[in-house]
């Protein structure tokens, strides 16, 4: 059986990336092996639980069941590339301020979700943070302080204006 | 049953808890956070080096079978693969598993399976490649004969004559069964004026955390010498069993735990990942990871939760009061039992709830099944005896006319400490506080003219669930021990320890020796116990994890024992790091050791504030000026603590008295509020209350996400998840597609309230509160569903209430949907 | 979990993806749209094409536009595009409203029309939509470009009329009129269907003129409730309540669904009875509403 590789260029973070891939390769493991951000999570491998969440084109996607040629040309956001430097997204401040928070394996695919829904939703109300997370599971928090943090990141998004209601 | 009227024995001293607290009760956000907000979170996957060889698992698609024959030419020649090894050929690499169940040479567990394998997934090869892809290429290459053999998966059938035998070693499924008698049984039920019975069934489902379990192994057989890095811990001090299994000396095996994503209790002691990476480690002269996938996982983490059958008697007198009550448990453990019927130990630790129920006769039966063996799941059994007990008081008030809640206020236990017939004790609490708490909380009134209205009005089926019950903490060993007269270990050691180094520029690192951190925040905990101890910023204590090769005695977390092990354990260690202080800042100081008190992060003389000296002031000299100490004070400033179990009693010789073994014992109210869909099974939350009482909380925040988290699982536990076993014994819920985990739309915002009774014998009164959500749901949301569903006769007594379930009972009653 | 080895290309236009297809043909080739039923399948191994054939740069076969009474969609168009389109908000309410329940956001973010119907899911939403609205699905093969009624599309689970070398390109969906609704039972939130249904239903004065109902979950397929509809046409709205209950009875009548580990046939069969005819009745009262 042929295994050939592909080369791919694609944008990670805002930063260019040309890589060679077998066509089988899961965009989640050419992330965190290849390009080393381990901060997409493996859970299920089959599309269900989110913790592999990054933004294909802007658009929350689960790299799981994302093979990497798919993303050949694709803009790519991780968690890695949501913090300034030394300061924490709104996102993640909040995220820890309210205690969305226990294990953190569900953190990063739940904070890239969480950004594609304020950019496509910026002053959400609780039932719609609600059902726009159910796309992601967590299993420590029960989601309560989950959806508190997003509505207070989102605040806050708004006042500078990162989101546009 | 009794109060102590006097100093009780066995107890720890009271302790005054009067002291003005500055970090013990405080919110902080927690000191663990950072590193997984950036995705930086240093799990197990996280750590693959490159070279780092992979390792797949071939599981058994047959529930019971005979290995006949394996042919591993073809993987072996597989690209990339470095090593085949059969379960055969794995009993000669690696002994047994560490197995603390009743008869292990009788019911062996090994690390794959080499003659037979007992449940589906259960694996019988592993093969060690390049890469996780590569070695499930070269899985498919391998071919196994096996001779299929009738399996069991029902527990009644498992111990009825004639069944097929999982081991045929143990010449029978009933790995354990034994009745105890607590109390005068036979008199309370003489005397009874009712006696109500049920029989009620609660199938597995299990912690299934996000993350699996995995571990990275190397052998240097240089030094002869096994490093394991792995998301499991626990039972730290039994990890010699582990060295036995990979046929080492235990001073040659290190277990470094790494943070885990979420365990729930199925990483307790989940050595088999690290048993098999390292006996590949070890053959290949290569590191090898093992990390489980998710199908590895649902079928073969060892860790699925209790499934029981109960037959249930409880006897009444007709004004409500509770008598006694006989419990007939079996308990289906699947293929092997590898923490024997401990599960049921904690049922016996909190067995009459908060009720001044008298005696108790407690048969259990432990049936071996076609499946994969019960381990941890948040509770360990004690949550499933809460549901059934709520369930049985229910039913009581029912057939006797009473009000549910009245007849719960009129049997509290009001008096602590209080023993129950077990011999375990209540330490403290205030369960009528609690209770009307949560009636307030959830706006009882209001819920039950809703209820009313709405069935007149709507035809809609609204029901509540008032539940009141136990959440123990802080097990002792003799829970391990005391279902046999003549056990082979009567063991007594739980410690927990921690060391604390104070560094020269006064900086606390604190050395934890299993609290691998797994959701559980236990660097948090431990910096604001610190901070308490040393007036210092929580974010200025390092917390570092110490593997356990050369680490000091612990246990880890479990039956949420981990706040109150940790705040003896630091309590401990600050009370030598401060009598070493005091003593060379007396020295410093030139005044008498008695004469100083600790203010404000160091020690001043008494009366002449002024004369002070700093921790970091002390630290430097202690670390620096040898020569300006007296010659028996040693250079440094650190000490840790070995912290034992502090209340354990022994039990009786005829086990009518089980003694004290987990003393620390917190107690909630939960009343949530639901519809059924008649038409569809469905049940939907209109409101949801909870208020716990866990004594101390450290850090409030912390334990409500518990709460609401544990409550989560419950509402899966109640509705949603199984681990569905057909009659052939295949697994039909192998993935996430069927095993269903609740997602945000299917868990309410919860209405939380929180009592503090403190314990009169730990530091800071604090009480273990992790697993209480999960300890309460199940029950209030089954009581709930019968509540809404009363009016037309029909009563729901197995778990999960799937639509499937709830419809079939609307149909047996007459109801067709 | 991950997948076996297979041949990959990516081609650039339609012609090439079918000559693959031809050429490979003893690959057992599959297709490769979205990927978001294909790729769990071969996580688990359950499904190991010898050669996939990406349909990502194949130009023009994405996009929504009208043809008079029809409404055309590319098949490679994602649901969430569906979703957000106002097009089909307009002119295939039913497809929206459908669309919004199928898995969630990431999943739809890739999940395409096409995929959706060609992979023929017993448990999808789609199917059902593509039988009650009456659409025609278009298939490029070596012959040319066919029209496939969806009545005739769907032949068993995950089973289709395609040909191994054809691809789907479009489905046309007619455009309805009067009220419609899209309901469905599953047990956790936006959940594969345990039951599904899909109906469009068009008054005449307050008279029901036409109904076209499709089930899913009952059935190898997604199945038309051909007696449900005859009972409700010709129907007053106004006596909706017993005519829906009356029509859902004749619905599900002589069915003899599996049943799973979710729901047994005899639950399968009332939940069926139960949506029939609530998607019945909100059809209706939509299509009351809108005159």
């Amino acid at each position: 059986m042929a295994t050939d590789t592909r080369t791919i260029s694609l944008t990670v973070n805002g930063q260019p990336v040309v890589a060679e891939v077998e066509p089988r390769r899961l965009l989640v493991d050419f992330l965190r092996e290849d390009l080393g951000l381990v901060g997409a999570h493996i859970g299920c491998e089959h599309g269900v639980c989110g913790t592999c969440t990054v933004l294909l084109n802007g658009a929350s996607t689960h790299s799981c069941i994302t093979l990497a040629v798919q993303a050949d040309g694709a803009d790519i956001s991780t968690v890695e590339g949501l913090a300034d430097g030394g300061e924490l997204h709104p996102l993640q401040d909040e995220f820890s301020a309210k205690q969305g928070l226990q294990c953190g394996y569900c953190t990063p695919g739940m904070l890239m979700r969480a950004r594609e829904i304020l950019t496509r939703n910026p002053d959400p109300s609780p039932a719609e943070v609600r059902e726009a997370i159910a796309s992601n599971l967590c299993r420590c928090t029960g989601y309560q302080f989950i959806t508190e943090a997003v509505l207070a990141a989102a605040a806050r998004m708004r006042a500078t204006r990162e989101v546009v209601p | 049953m009794t109060t102590a009227d006097q100093a009780t024995p066995g107890a720890p001293p009271v302790r005054d808890h009067s002291a003005k607290r500055r970090w013990v009760g405080q919110s902080i956000r927690r000191v663990e956070d950072p590193k997984f907000l950036l995705g930086r979170g240093g799990y197990i996957a996280d750590r693959i080096t490159p070279g780092t060889l992979h390792a797949a698992v071939l599981r058994s698609p047959h529930p019971h079978a005979r290995v006949v024959g394996i042919e591993t030419a073809e993987a072996k020649a597989a690209p990339g693969v470095h090593a085949v090894i059969t379960g055969a050929e794995a009993a000669e690499l690696c002994d047994p598993m560490p197995d603390f169940g009743p008869d292990p040479a009788r019911h062996t567990w090994r690390c794959l399976a080499a003659e037979k394998v007992r449940y589906v997934g259960e694996g019988v090869a592993v093969v060690v490649a390049d890469s996780r892809y590569l070695a499930e290429d070269a899985l498919e290459l391998i071919e196994v004969e096996y001779e299929p053999l009738p399996a069991v998966t029902d527990p009644e059938r498992a111990l009825a004559d004639g069944s097929p035998l999982v081991h045929e070693a143990l010449e029978s499924n009933c790995a354990y069964e034994r009745s105890f008698d607590f109390g005068d049984v036979e008199r309370d039920f003489a005397e009874a004026d009712v006696v109500v019975r049920d029989r009620l069934r609660w199938h597995r489902s299990g912690g299934q955390p996000l993350e699996t379990v995995g571990a990275i192994a190397e052998y240097d057989p240089g030094t002869g010498s096994f490093t394991i890095d792995t998301n499991t811990l626990s039972f730290t001090s039994y990890l010699f069993m582990a060295a036995a299994t990979l046929k080492v000396p235990v001073n040659k095996l290190d277990i470094r735990p790494v943070p885990a994503g979420g365990s729930f209790g199925s990483k307790l002691f989940a050595n088999k990942p690290a048993m098999i990476a390292g006996m590949c480690a070890r053959k290949t002269g290569r590191k090898v990871a093992y990390l489980e996938d998710r199908v590895d996982n649902i079928s073969n983490c060892d860790h699925h939760g209790s499934d029981r059958v109960y037959d249930v008697e409880l006897a009444m007198m007709r004004d409500g009061t509770m008598r006694g009550i006989k419990i007939d448990v079996i308990d289906d453990y699947g293929a092997y039992i590898q923490f024997g019927v401990g599960h049921h130990g904690n049922a016996l630790a909190q067995v009459v709830g908060p009720y001044t129920i008298g005696s108790v006769r407690y048969r259990v039966r432990a049936a071996l099944t076609n499946k994969n063996q019960q381990g941890a799941y948040r509770g360990f059994g004690s949550e499933v005896n809460n549901w059934m007990l709520e369930q049985m008081v229910d039913k009581a008030a029912r057939e006797l006319g009473l009000d549910p809640v009245a007849v719960r206020r009129m049997n509290f236990i009001r008096e602590f400490p209080h023993f129950i017939p077990t011999g375990n004790v209540y330490d403290s609490g205030d369960y009528e506080r609690v209770l009307d708490h949560a009636l307030d909380l959830a706006d009882y009134g209001h819920w039950r003219d809703e209820q009313r209205r709405l069935r007149e009005q709507e035809g809609r089926y609204i029901g509540i669930g008032v539940i009141t019950a136990q959440e123990r903490s802080v097990f002792s060993a003799t829970e391990f021990w005391f279902w046999f007269d003549e056990p082979g270990a009567p063991v007594t050691s739980t410690p927990e320890s921690v060391s604390l180094k104070v560094d020269a520029t006064g900086g606390i690192t604190a050395v934890l020796y299993s609290c691998a951190f797994w959701g559980n925040s236990p660097e948090t905990m431990v910096a604001q116990l610190v901070a308490e101890e040393f007036d210092c910023s929580p974010y200025d204590v390092s917390v570092v994890y110490h593997g356990s090769r050369d680490g000091l005695p612990a246990t880890g977390p479990g039956g949420s024992r981990t706040t109150v092990m940790l705040a003896g354990a630091v309590e401990g260690a600050a009370g030598r790091i401060k009598e070493k202080a005091r003593r060379a800042a007396a020295h410093l100081l030139e005044i008498g050791p008695d004469d100083l008190e600790w203010a404000d992060g160091g020690f001043r003389v008494r009366g002449d504030p002024e004369r002070k000296k700093s921790l970091g002031e002390i630290a430097i000299m202690l670390h620096l000026f040898k020569h300006s100490f007296p010659e028996d004070m040693e250079s440094g400033l650190d000490a840790s603590k070995v912290f034992d179990h502090p209340y354990t009693t022994m039990p009786s010789a005829d086990r009518k008295d089980l003694g004290v073994f987990y003393p620390f014992v917190g107690h909630a109210c939960h009343v949530p509020v639901v519809e059924v869909d008649i038409e569809t099974g469905a049940v939907t939350f209109l409101h949801y209350a909870a208020v716990h009482d866990c004594g101390t909380l450290v850090n409030p925040r912390s334990l409500a996400g518990h709460i609401v988290g544990g409550t989560a699982q419950g509402i899966g536990t109640a509705l949603y998840e199984e681990f569905v076993y057909d009659e052939d014994g295949q697994l039909l819920s192998s993935s996430f597609m069927d095993y269903l985990i609740p997602t945000a739309m299917e868990v309410p915002e919860l209405t939380l309230g929180h009592v503090e009774t403190p314990s009169p014998y730990t530091p800071h009164g604090i009480k273990g509160g992790g697993e209480g959500g999960r300890m309460m749901a199940p029950a209030a949301i089954n009581a709930a569903v019968n509540d809404a569903l009363a009016p037309l006769g029909v009563r729901l007594t197995e778990l999960p209430m799937t639509p499937e379930r709830i419809l079939a009972a609307l149909r047996a009653a007459g109801h067709a949907g | 979990m991950k997948p076996p080895p297979f041949a990959y290309a990516a081609p650039a236009t339609l012609d090439e993806a079918v000559g693959l297809l031809t050429e490979h043909a003893e690959a057992e080739p599959r297709v490769l749209a979205g990927g978001q039923s294909l790729i769990p399948l071969m996580n688990f191994r359950l499904a190991k094409p010898g050669y996939l054939v990406d349909l990502r740069n194949v130009a023009g076969l994405s996009g929504i536009r009208r043809e008079g009474d029809v409404l055309v969609i590319g098949a490679m168009t994602t649901l969430s595009q569906l979703e957000r389109s106002p097009e089909v908000a307009v002119a295939a309410p039913l497809l929206a409203e459908a669309v919004g329940q199928v898995a969630h956001a990431p999943v739809r973010n890739r999940g395409t029309i096409g995929g959706s119907l060609a992979h023929a899911d017993p448990a999808a939403d789609l199917p059902a939509v593509a039988l009650a609205a009456g659409a025609e699905l278009v298939a490029a093969g070596p012959a040319g470009s066919r029209r496939i009624p969806a009545a005739e599309f769907f032949r068993g689970p995950f089973s289709t009329a395609l040909a191994p070398e054809e691809i789907l390109t479009e489905i046309r969906l007619p455009l309805s009129s009067g009220g419609h609704a899209y309901v469905k039972f599953s047990r956790i939130h936006a959940n594969f269907a345990v039951v599904g249904v899909a109906a469009l239903t068009e008054l005449d004065d307050d008279r029901i003129r036409r109904a076209s109902l499709a089930v899913a979950g009952v059935a190898p397929t997604a199945i038309r409730a051909t007696a449900a509809e005859q009972v409700l046409t010709g129907t007053l709205a106004a006596d909706v309540a017993a005519t829906a209950a009356e029509a859902a009875r004749a619905g599900v009548a002589g069915l003899a669904p599996a049943g799973d580990l979710h729901a047994s046939p005899e639950t399968r069969l009332a939940l069926a009875r139960t949506y029939l005819r609530r998607g019945i009745e909100l059809a209706v009262s939509r299509a009351r509403n809108e005159r």
